[in-house]
């Protein structure tokens, strides 16, 4: 009875979801069970978080730029080499944070993290019921389809000049690991040598299990090295753009539990192709390209990913202490028309409507022939075009109007 | 009759355009003891005694 009328008493405020859950869990922590001391206490929270919301007028963004600029000072200009997770070479600092804001195509050291379905996991461990079969043995199966395998990973290339061929020695046991699902040697490499001739276009032979040979059609020099440049760029297994997997054993998130599971790392990142691969858990997988979640999961996860990798690259650096706000407010401009777009000159500032606020950018004499020329109207609306003409901006006390008399529609004359 | 509740912007306009009033000759509302026309209206504005509304868009 009284926890349903502390409900009724939480749930009729003005309070965000968040703050009602931390109210519950304190009055719960507290054991007030009572409904006055409920509400006094849910009207103080209320007053005070009426108290810190920022007022109409604020100039907000300025506040952002300045929260997040001051900080961006401290930073240091360049440091990467292996100071992210699990020795896999991320860009940090001032160029990450750049190359976020800038929204490039693809950033410096594209990433992903993967973490492996549970329910996968354990219907494998099902499925091939062996003691000697464990959650390690299930995460390398899918690394293996992550991470591209190319010929140099499997064995030796050699060239015999004399009989005009490529031989190619086969590392047993790198087979082994790197295709567990399948039986044999011999079949693994007919696989290879599948892939060999269908790529490169030729007939392949393979004297032993483990050993493929084969040459250019005709006789020639050029070819044979030509056919070896090419068969180190053959991708057989894996995904082309991921050079490297790295596994971590990890706590998993749920805090109640010792439980650890593996989660993977990749240096290079296929988002999409990822998400495809069986035993992959989609709704825990992450990458750092904005681009990539976008095209994959859409502009609200964009704009999730552009917030967290914008404050984990400032908490790395020591500045964690700039509000999420600041941040969530960046993220919002950035994918306010539905898609991505940059901040500077090719994104947000250079597509403004006001002329002016263009030309105060950059540019500033190719912007104004251009408006010229077709004859573009500034309606002086923003913040930029009144401070050129030295009108009273549209922000803080400036954006006001006053009138004599005590209600709005009373007629009267202007106070000043 | 309810008076309006004001942030610090709305507050700040008010006082500012009650003080150059003020500072122009016009007869204070409340008993002061200021001289400075800016403090003599943060007086009048805390004592409720301005009639200024703000406007505000739609409401």
């Amino acid at each position: 009875m009284a926890a349903n009328d502390i409900q009724v008493v939480v749930e009729g405020s003005d309070l965000p979801r968040r703050l009602k859950d931390k109210l519950y869990e304190t009055l719960d922590a507290k054991g007030i069970d009572d409904v006055e001391t409920a509400t006094d206490v849910k009207e103080a929270v209320e007053e005070r978080y009426l108290d810190t919301r920022v007022d109409p007028l604020d100039p907000v963004g300025t506040v952002s730029a300045q929260s997040i600029g001051e900080p961006g000072t401290q930073m240091t200009m360049n440091t990467f080499h292996y100071a992210g997770v699990a020795e896999i070479d991320v860009t940090q600092g001032l160029p990450r944070l750049i190359e976020l804001v800038d929204a490039r195509k693809t950033p410096d050291t594209p990433m992903m993290t993967v973490h492996v379905d549970p329910e996968f996991v354990q219907e494998r461990l099902d499925a091939e019921n062996d003691d000697g079969y464990t959650e390690r043995d299930v995460a390398h199966e899918i690394v293996w389809q992550i991470e591209a395998t190319r010929i140099l990973a499997l064995g030796d290339v050699s060239t015999n000049v004399a009989d005009m061929l490529v031989r190619i020695d086969l590392n047993e046991e790198t087979l082994d690991e790197r295709w567990p699902t399948v039986g044999t040697t011999a079949e693994v490499t007919a696989e290879i040598a599948e892939t060999i001739e269908s790529k490169l276009d030729v007939s392949t032979v393979e004297p032993d299990d483990a050993t493929i040979e084969f040459g250019p059609e005709e006789p020639s020099y050029r070819g044979l090295l030509q056919l070896v440049e090419e068969l180190r760029e053959i991708v057989f297994k894996g995904i082309d753009d991921v050079s490297r997997v790295v596994i971590r054993k990890e706590q998993t998130e749920d805090p109640d539990t010792d439980d650890e599971e593996f989660v993977l790392y990749t240096e290079g990142s296929a988002f999409g192709k990822v998400l495809d691969i069986d035993g992959v858990d989609a709704s825990r997988t992450t990458c750092n390209n904005i681009h990539e979640i976008y095209r994959q999961l859409g502009v609200e996860a964009a704009r999730e990913t552009i917030i967290n990798e914008t404050m984990n690259t400032l908490e790395e650096q020591g500045l964690g202490d700039v509000n999420i706000r600041h941040l969530m407010l960046v993220a919002d401009m950035m994918t306010n028309p539905g898609t991505i777009e940059s901040i500077g000159r090719h994104g947000i500032s250079g597509n403004k409507d006001s002329v002016l606020a263009r030309a105060a950018f950059e540019v500033t004499v190719n912007h104004l022939l251009d408006a010229a020329i077709h004859g573009e109207v500034d309606d002086l609306d923003g913040v930029t075009e009144n401070v050129i003409v030295g009108k009273p901006i549209k922000l803080g006390t400036g954006d006001v109007t006053l009138r004599m008399g005590s209600r709005p529609d009373t007629e009267s004359e202007s106070a000043d | 009759m309810a008076r309006q509740d004001h942030n610090r912007y709305e507050k700040a306009r008010i006082i500012g355009a009650r003080a150059l009033q003020v500072s122009y000759g016009a007869p204070v509302l409340v008993d002061s003891e200021q001289t400075e026309p800016i403090l003599v209206a943060a007086e009048e504005y805390d004592a409720g005694a301005l009639p200024f509304t703000v406007i505000r868009g739609q409401q």
